[in-house]
């Protein structure tokens, strides 16, 4: 009984760790849907290319990986910016099918140009607290997933504080509520789409860097399905709803390693989708979603 | 010297039609033209086949679960009754067809991007499960290897199979063309517009989109049986998210909701990859692809087989 229970436990810790990665995931598409009422599928090529711009400015400088983060959070950011004012701004409301099309030839475009950069080997990298772990109860926690949820935790209290407390955060929950209203009132909501979407992918790039320093493998493929869970994770949260995304993201994460665990490695990608279509049967706009489409 | 507009697609489809019956001639049976002709025709009935659910207002992420299914089923029951493939196809489409009705069923409230979630999330489970519970039947992650199309040993063989093929398609595209003719095309083209107003307009939306979730499954389940045959390999491989794509990339990039779109879409592209890989380029083929997909999406949103229209109404307003 004792093991069983540590057993859980474990699974618990992993679920709650690959929450981690969705739940960043998720709160950025939600943000960027939030205000431009738009969804980027290739959210999790964003993920990838931070992956592996951590990986390279941590071979190239030996700086903690950590201490990465801000940096890699910044260029994506940068780019996230331009990919909003080169291809997205240009098909605002022209239907959302064009969204999903547009999505497609993005998700080509970076995950072959990182292979032509890097090469398309699966990579590995080297945290410098890989065998440090920390007991909990009976069970020894690796330190670098410790870390990897506070971290979590910094940045979404760092978000929720930008939106909740300064003027630029108010401005973007205005445009989210209400893009006309935003604009009687002064808003530029162009720059909030632009803000907006460059924050989402900041939030991608810091769940990169997650990713690789935990020492998971990465190769420039690694982004379309945590994205496209993401995704389903912010449908059935509800669209829009920032609670509803890191409720689904923990759920997720757990499912998914209880899966794993108990049913085989194939079940761990097949139990997400299938909680989405069977919430989406009986719940078409998500489980906190309100009118939906 | 004003040739009529309908006289005008009767004559481009007369010798597109002309160009696919002669071309393993002009290509002189060079086995790799062949090859590479031969995917592409059944490519062209794959994008037809999502093209038709499109045109109903549902763009699915998943296709590649149809296409599989189909391949599956006909190589499972050629395989352990010693049917010829060709009759199996069939009992393939069928399999995809009552499965894709049964999607349908669970997507027929959704739309846009929970449609195209649940019909991708559908792909990842069937792929588990051919690849994990059904293993003993599949073959498993190793795949099974698939009986050819027509016996082997035939002299001449991909040629005969390229016909086969070619005409298959061409039987499906018409049975498409004369279906989006009929009432069943205006109550698509009803639904995807505004689904309310068509309700209100006396349509029922759930009817047809089932109508067409079926139809579409059927004829994506007859085109992976044919590929499956072709290559004469299967493996859950086929579910993957590319499979799935293809037919979306192709037939955006010829046209959306057009009957010609998806096969124009199809046949540009391929000689794009093939040019491409020719040249000893993999990544930026890809890339490449990627762009031209952004480019007409932002561009030219009606794809291919409107750049006429759109050159001639650039012409005019400079002119006026």
């Amino acid at each position: 009984m004792a093991l069983e229970f540590d057993i859980l436990l474990q699974v618990l810790f992993w679920g709650l760790y690959a929450g981690c990665i969705y739940i960043l995931l998720a709160t950025g598409l939600n943000l960027i849907f939030g205000v431009m009422k738009i969804v980027n599928f290739a959210h999790g090529e964003l993920l990838m290319l931070g992956a592996y711009i951590t990986a390279t400015v941590f071979a190239l400088s030996g700086l903690n990986p950590y201490a990465i983060i801000l940096l890699t959070m910044l260029v994506l950011g940068l780019v996230g910016i331009v990919i909003e004012r080169l291809c997205f701004r240009p098909i605002l409301g022209t239907g959302k099918l064009n969204e999903i099309f547009l999505s497609l030839g993005l998700i080509y475009v970076f995950q072959n140009g990182v292979a032509l950069i890097w090469g398309d080997e699966r990579q590995v990298l080297n945290s410098p607290y890989q065998t440090v772990t920390v007991p909990v109860g009976a069970i020894q926690l690796p330190l670098d997933y410790i870390i990897i949820i506070v971290v979590t935790v910094l940045i979404l209290a760092g978000l929720s504080l930008l939106l909740r407390k300064t003027s630029l955060g108010k401005a973007i929950r205005a445009t989210s509520q209400n893009r006309k209203g935003a604009m009687i009132v002064g808003i530029n909501v162009e720059r909030m789409d632009m803000i907006s979407f460059g924050i989402g992918s900041a939030l991608a790039a810091a769940a990169g860097t997650l990713w690789v320093v935990s020492g998971q493998v990465f190769n420039p493929y690694i982004g379309s399905i945590p994205a496209i869970k993401a995704f389903s994770i912010v449908i059935l949260g509800g669209l829009g709803s920032i609670p509803g995304a890191i409720v689904g993201g923990l759920l997720y994460g757990i499912a998914e390693n209880g899966a794993a665990y108990f049913l085989g490695g194939i079940w761990k990608d097949s139990i997400s989708f299938l909680i989405l279509i069977i919430v989406l049967i009986f719940r078409p706009t998500g489980l906190f979603g309100e009118s939906g489409e | 010297m004003r040739v009529e507009k309908k006289s005008l697609s009767w004559y481009l489809t007369a010798i597109a039609l002309g160009i696919a019956v002669l071309l393993p001639l002009l290509a002189g049976m060079s086995y790799h033209i062949l090859n590479v002709a031969i995917i592409m025709v059944i490519f062209i009935l794959f994008s037809s086949a999502w093209n038709f659910l499109a045109y109903s207002g549902q763009a699915s992420l998943g296709h590649a679960a149809f296409f599989g299914i189909g391949g599956y089923v006909s190589t499972l029951i050629a395989r352990s009754a010693g049917l010829p493939p060709f009759a199996t196809i069939l009992a393939g489409g069928c399999v995809a067809a009552v499965i894709g009705l049964l999607l349908g069923l669970t997507c027929v409230r959704l739309k846009e991007w929970f449609l195209a979630m649940v019909t991708f999330g559908f792909a990842v489970i069937v792929q588990a499960v051919v690849a994990s519970p059904l293993s003993a039947t599949t073959g498993g992650w190793d795949g099974i290897i698939s009986p050819r199309l027509l016996p082997a040993d035939l002299p001449g063989y991909l040629l005969y199979e390229y016909y086969a093929i070619l005409a298959i398609t061409i039987l499906s595209i018409v049975c498409i063309h004369l279906i989006l003719r009929s009432r069943a095309g205006l109550a698509f083209a009803a639904i995807r517009e505004n689904e309310t107003e068509a309700q209100a307009a006396g349509i029922n939306p759930v009817r047809w989109k089932l109508l067409a979730f079926t139809f579409s499954s059927f004829l994506t389940g007859i085109a992976g049986a044919l590929m499956v045959h072709h290559i004469s390999f299967i493996s859950p491989e086929i579910f993957h998210a590319e499979t799935s794509f293809w037919p979306v990339i192709y037939s955006i990039f010829g046209g959306l909701g057009t009957i010609s779109g998806p096969v124009i879409g199809t046949v540009i592209l391929t000689v794009l990859w093939d040019g491409l890989k020719e040249l000893g380029l993999t990544y930026e083929r890809f890339i490449v692809i990627g762009l031209l997909l952004i480019i007409v999406v932002i561009f030219l949103p009606r794809g291919l087989v409107s750049l006429p229209e759109v050159l001639r109404e650039r012409f005019a307003r400079k002119k006026g």
